[in-house]
């Protein structure tokens, strides 16, 4: 109940406060102020237009490898319970990744033009 | 404590959602968008199912559909960049060069 | 009987793959058939570690890697499959100017998918192996990466592939909802144990149909494939023809066949499927008659094969179907090594008119194709009409008899397009100049052992039906 009368002050509040402004202001604009961003800098351009990204194939070759290390956390998990043949599964797995880096690499993945 | 089958709730609208983006957008990366969303809902629906029945399997298997779904988006958006070098668009309606 | 011997198969095709991508990478030399030689060899090796394990029923992961004679048989047409399609492929990559490493390691990598969806019961490994399959595909078929209709019919392959895939994993979700595991046969006795969840588990079973639908082009689930086959290289796109769609049919077999016996066999998806089956075959031939171009109407052909392959799947006849995907593989990719002879470089010959007097300007070729085509369209004595009899005679003894007619005049109304080549290539003067690219004795090799295997299955099928007996007899 008391929530409900703190709601109903502070809104009534902000509703007077907000139609005092407008009716005793100064009302003079000009196309500056009328911007949605007030900070003096003007825009870039209007739309978002397609641009160059150079670094696209080093971002796909990221998003794979990123989610790939998701396998190490069941692998964390189930260590201990089968040490041996974890650790093997997980060395070919390993030697895999590194495998696919040299081949991005060597196939120019990550030269800059 | 929501109970496990609002997140299967969840998942079948995000699945249907997902579907019905697919169909009705018509540039390419929209409906990659709409597949992963349909992947993601299905991931939702393995783990509310797995919740609400105590098997925890399905934990591990929510892994394997994400990384499946990394490799699909990487070779897809791959491929979207191809295209995007040869048309100039990523349109839908511009994929027609061969018809029959 | 628990053994490595069931893994190591799997670990030389990608352990081949990934030396063969490095070794490309490395090297960097022009002339990629060197690549190809050590495929093959790696191809044999495994068809050797294949064979040693026939009959020793071998299981790997706890059971969840499981090498029995249906996986291996399969394994090893996949093996030929992909050495046929190197093969045919090794002068068109440089015609053509495809790059040489990539097709061979993603044929590779193509492969394991393949061998790893076919020798599982565990629904998420299935998912996987068609994963890898679908990957190396898409990759596959935007291979001729400066031609426009190349990337166009990668995009739609990868667009219409991962959403098939999405419904396949959302079904499978709905699935493990009702039956708490993966495991083929713990899913259909949860089937039969519960009746309250049989909805759930009906619309994730009917889900997961949907996404292997998709996979081996059932109507209403075909658009992609005539734009992905006229797109593709060729070879790849003999590589969809054949490998995806035998994996599919095996997996949808292993699932439905005893799912058919545990006396579902008059319920809703049965009755679904035999409306898709009976569609599938009208469609496929129907279209494929106002089809220009060859490799779109080797695309409706595909569809309307997959058609009689699900009447195979509806009866429950694994010999049968298993004889039939032989027959086609060497059927589809003699076709379409005979369609990658007739080009040269930098262009590729792939309209009807282009074939107007093929037939007396190369007569060996012409006669080749010939061949194949009378073996597609099911005349005998070749083994396109063996199949079909098979499967026909299957599923008339289960009181199919109503599928079989339509099938029967489905396969009459195709045999007009095949027929329709024949026909220019002989009785047509030729319009367009036409010359080739004579020099190619690996695809020349390939066509005649395709030439040869058509015939042998047509003729003399004995030996090849007995070891197919045995593969369809580990199901059960």
């Amino acid at each position: 109940m008391e929530l409900l009368f703190v709601f109903l002050i502070f809104g009534l509040l902000g509703v007077v406060l907000l139609s005092l402004n407008a009716l005793l202001g100064p009302k003079k604009t000009n196309p500056d102020k009328e911007q949605p961003f007030e900070c003096g800098s003007p825009y870039l351009q209007d739309e978002i237009k397609p641009f160059p990204i150079k670094f696209s194939v080093v971002a796909f070759i990221f998003l794979l490898f990123d989610i790939e290390v998701v396998f190490f956390f069941p692998w964390a998990l189930v260590f201990k319970e089968m040490r041996p043949a974890a650790l093997v599964i997980m060395l070919a797995y390993g030697a895999i990744l590194p495998a696919g880096f040299v081949y991005a690499w060597k196939k120019g993945a990550f030269k800059w033009d | 404590m929501i109970p496990a089958s609002y997140f299967f709730l969840l998942s079948v609208v995000l699945f249907v959602l997902g579907i019905i983006a697919f169909f009705l957008k018509r540039d390419l990366i929209t409906q990659l968008m709409a597949v992963e969303i349909m992947l993601n809902a299905a991931n939702l629906a393995f783990l509310a199912l797995a919740k609400s029945s105590n098997f925890l399997d399905a934990q591990v298997i929510v892994f394997f559909i994400i990384t499946v779904a990394a490799a699909e988006a990487a070779i897809g958006l791959a491929i979207v960049m191809l295209i995007f070098r040869q048309k100039k668009s990523i349109k839908t309606e511009d994929m027609r060069s061969m018809k029959g | 009987m628990n053994g490595f011997g069931a893994l190591a198969p799997l670990l030389i095709i990608v352990g081949a793959a990934l030396v063969i991508l490095l070794l490309d990478a490395f090297l960097k030399k022009d002339n990629k058939n060197y690549l190809a030689c050590l495929s093959l060899f790696f191809l044999v090796v495994c068809a050797v570690f294949c064979l040693r394990s026939w009959n020793k029923n071998l299981s790997y992961f706890e059971g969840q890697l499981r090498l029995d004679n249906l996986a291996l048989f399969l394994a090893f047409l996949f093996l030929i499959a992909v050495a046929f399609v190197m093969f045919i492929g090794m002068k068109y990559l440089t015609l053509q100017n495809v790059p040489g490493g990539e097709f061979y390691g993603l044929l590779l990598l193509a492969l394991s998918g393949l061998m790893i969806m076919t020798s599982s019961l565990n629904f998420i490994v299935i998912f996987l192996g068609l994963e890898v399959l679908s990957v190396s595909s898409y990759a596959l078929a935007g291979l001729k990466g400066k031609d426009e209709k190349s990337s166009e019919s990668a995009i739609k392959y990868f667009l219409m592939g991962s959403f098939a895939s999405a419904f396949l994993i959302f079904g499978l979700a709905l699935l493990f909802g009702t039956a708490h595991s993966l495991e083929i046969s713990a899913v259909l006795s949860s089937f039969r144990a519960n009746f309250e969840g049989q909805l759930l588990g009906l619309v994730g079973l009917g889900l997961v149909i949907i996404g292997f639908a998709f996979k081996i082009s059932l109507v209403p689930f075909h658009m992609w494939t005539p734009d992905v086959y006229e797109g593709a290289p060729t070879p790849v796109t003999a590589f969809f023809a054949v490998g995806p769609k035998a994996a599919g049919f095996a997996v949808l077999f292993r699932i439905l066949a005893p799912y058919w016996n545990e006396g579902f066999k008059s319920g809703r998806i049965f009755d679904v499927l035999w409306t898709v089956a009976a569609l599938t075959m009208l469609i496929g031939s129907l279209i494929g008659l106002r089809q220009k171009n060859i490799k779109r109407l080797f695309a409706y052909s595909s569809i309307a094969n997959a058609g009689y392959m699900l009447i195979a799947v509806l009866a429950g006849d694994g010999a049968s179907l298993i004889f039939f995907l032989t027959v086609y593989l060497f059927m589809g990719i003699g076709a379409f090594g005979s369609l990658i002879a007739l080009s040269k470089k930098d262009r590729e010959y792939t309209d009807l008119e282009d074939f107007a007097g093929v037939g007396f300007k190369y007569p060996w070729l012409g006669a080749i194709f010939s061949v194949f085509l009378l073996s597609l369209a099911g005349f005998p004595p070749t083994g396109g009409f063996l199949a079909k009899f098979y499967v026909f005679v299957g599923a008339v003894r289960q009181d199919l008899t109503s599928l079989v007619i339509i099938g029967v005049l489905t396969s009459l109304i195709s045999a007009f397009y095949y027929l329709r080549i024949i026909v220019y290539m002989y009785m047509r003067e030729p319009e367009r100049d036409v010359d080739i690219e004579i020099e190619n004795p690996a695809l020349f090799l390939v066509l005649f052992l395709c030439l040869y295997g058509v015939l042998q299955l047509g003729i003399f099928p004995g030996n090849v039906l007995y070891v197919i007996r045995q593969a369809a007899a580990s199901l059960f």
